[in-house]
């Protein structure tokens, strides 16, 4: 079943004036604004999500927790393949099919899905050039590896982690219906998936966690590298803006990552470099912890120099 | 492995943290009493009351709350919300009535206003991590 991907994550929120001044921080582009109900920002392969008013009535419902998401797009390679989970989840749910072609259910745990031909841009951008030593050149003579004025763009929507009210049924549903692969498990945890058009190590990850905080724990976009998200995220501290956890570089798909907290009351990520899979990856299953969470862990500094003239 | 166990002792601030007249009325703020780089408690004034917590949601160990900077209410400022994952407490109570860590409380801090000045009224314990190898610093 070829899903590539989230395309877009839908959200209902309380103060869109301060989720539009965090997404624009962020670095994503406003493609759609309508004062007083909501818009649109999108990374540059035209992934996005939209904040909309929380009690707006062309939302779908929220889940009985109170969070703030409220629909979870996948973007899948071709029509054939609309039909195709059509023809699956008709069996025992309540499928729409819209004008667009796209399809609206909910999953197994009562999450609204959307599955549409994906909307994103082909891109063809730079990517984050390393030097290493012993091999061969990355970058050539003059070409310069930073910039203090980058763009650090996000480029695309990577992934969703789900608390998830009742993570067999939700696992089930997402491995056996929707045929996503097991690449890893965190074994007090849950599952790191990648549906089957996508080699990215996870576009989802479950949390087992009480019915009472169902919905999403956080949302990452890819940045060029680590430089970028380091530069984007140091950005957003001098903003103002709440770290939650990092800089660092996670474990199982070997992504650097930073956390911040924000006022569409989830956690959005920085991600970059992440690890590819086919299906000749055999799954690990570790324990969750401090040590296999992360490679290692930084906190922001402001900036500093040993001895300026005049400090 | 275990987290090191924290047992650096609180510390007594003498300094006061602000003037009343700082802090704005029906909004809140953070402090870092010692200097620990980030804000590790937060002020609410509520007219001439201040409720004071812990900048820490009782949801996960160190978890920060503000989804900005001294933004520790949500959009109708009254209740304190976690810019973690929304979850939402009674501003005089501390008590979790929505969100991940239901039922759970956030940590008070005792104030003592002397002179229109704020003052802690209790040694207070660090609310960073220690630094690796540096447990007791």
């Amino acid at each position: 079943m070829r899903i590539i991907g989230p395309d877009e994550i839908v959200f209902g929120v309380d103060d869109l004036d301060a989720c539009r001044a965090f997404l624009t921080d962020y670095g994503l582009d406003e493609t759609a604004w309508t004062e007083g109900k909501g818009g649109t920002f999108s990374a540059l392969d035209a992934t996005c999500v939209s904040v909309w008013k929380r009690d707006d009535a062309d939302l779908p419902a929220a889940l009985p927790s109170g969070n703030t998401l409220r629909q979870t797009v996948y973007g899948v390679e071709s029509a054939n393949v609309i039909d195709e989970i059509e023809a699956e989840l008709s069996t025992d749910r309540e499928v729409t099919r819209h004008p667009d072609g796209s399809i609206t259910c909910e999953d197994d745990c009562g999450f609204a899905l959307k599955f549409q031909v994906t909307k994103r841009i082909k891109t063809d951008l730079e990517p984050e050039r390393v030097n290493s030593p012993g091999a061969e050149p990355a970058r050539l003579e003059n070409q310069l590896g930073t910039t203090q004025d980058a763009a650090c763009k996000p480029r695309t929507l990577s992934h969703i982690v789900y608390f998830s009210p009742d993570i067999k049924k939700h696992e089930a549903f997402y491995m056996e219906r929707l045929k996503f692969v097991l690449t890893d498990r965190f074994t007090n945890v849950g599952p790191f998936l990648r549906p089957q058009a996508c080699r990215d190590h996870h576009t989802m990850f479950l949390l087992d966690t009480p019915p009472h905080m169902a919905g999403l724990e956080h949302i990452a976009f890819h940045m060029q590298g680590p430089t970028e998200l380091m530069l984007a995220g140091s950005r957003m501290i001098q903003k103002g803006w709440e770290s939650f956890w990092g800089p660092g570089r996670h474990v199982f798909g070997s992504n650097w990552f930073w956390y911040f907290n924000c006022p569409l009351m989830t956690h959005f990520e920085f991600d970059a470099d992440m690890d590819l899979h086919d299906d000749d990856w055999e799954p690990r299953f570790v324990e969750a912890g401090p040590q296999t969470a992360q490679v290692f862990l930084f906190e922001n500094t402001e900036k500093w120099f040993p001895g300026a003239p005049g400090d | 492995m275990p987290l090191a166990i924290d047992d650096r002792p609180p510390v007594t601030v003498t300094r006061a943290l602000c003037r009343v007249e700082d802090l704005r009325d029906g909004h809140s703020r953070g402090f870092d009493p010692l200097g620990e780089g980030r804000d590790t408690m937060f002020i609410v004034r509520q007219g001439d009351r201040l409720v004071a917590w812990r900048n820490n949601c009782p949801h996960y160990d160190n978890a920060r709350m503000a989804w900005k900077k001294d933004e520790f209410l949500n959009a109708d400022r009254d209740r304190i919300v976690c810019g973690a994952h929304g979850a939402l407490f009674e501003i005089d109570s501390g008590l979790c009535v929505q969100g991940p860590c239901l039922g759970d409380r956030l940590i008070p801090v005792a104030l003592d206003i002397r002179d229109g000045e704020v003052f802690l009224a209790a040694p207070y314990k660090h609310g960073m991590r220690p630094r690796p190898g540096r447990p007791h610093n």
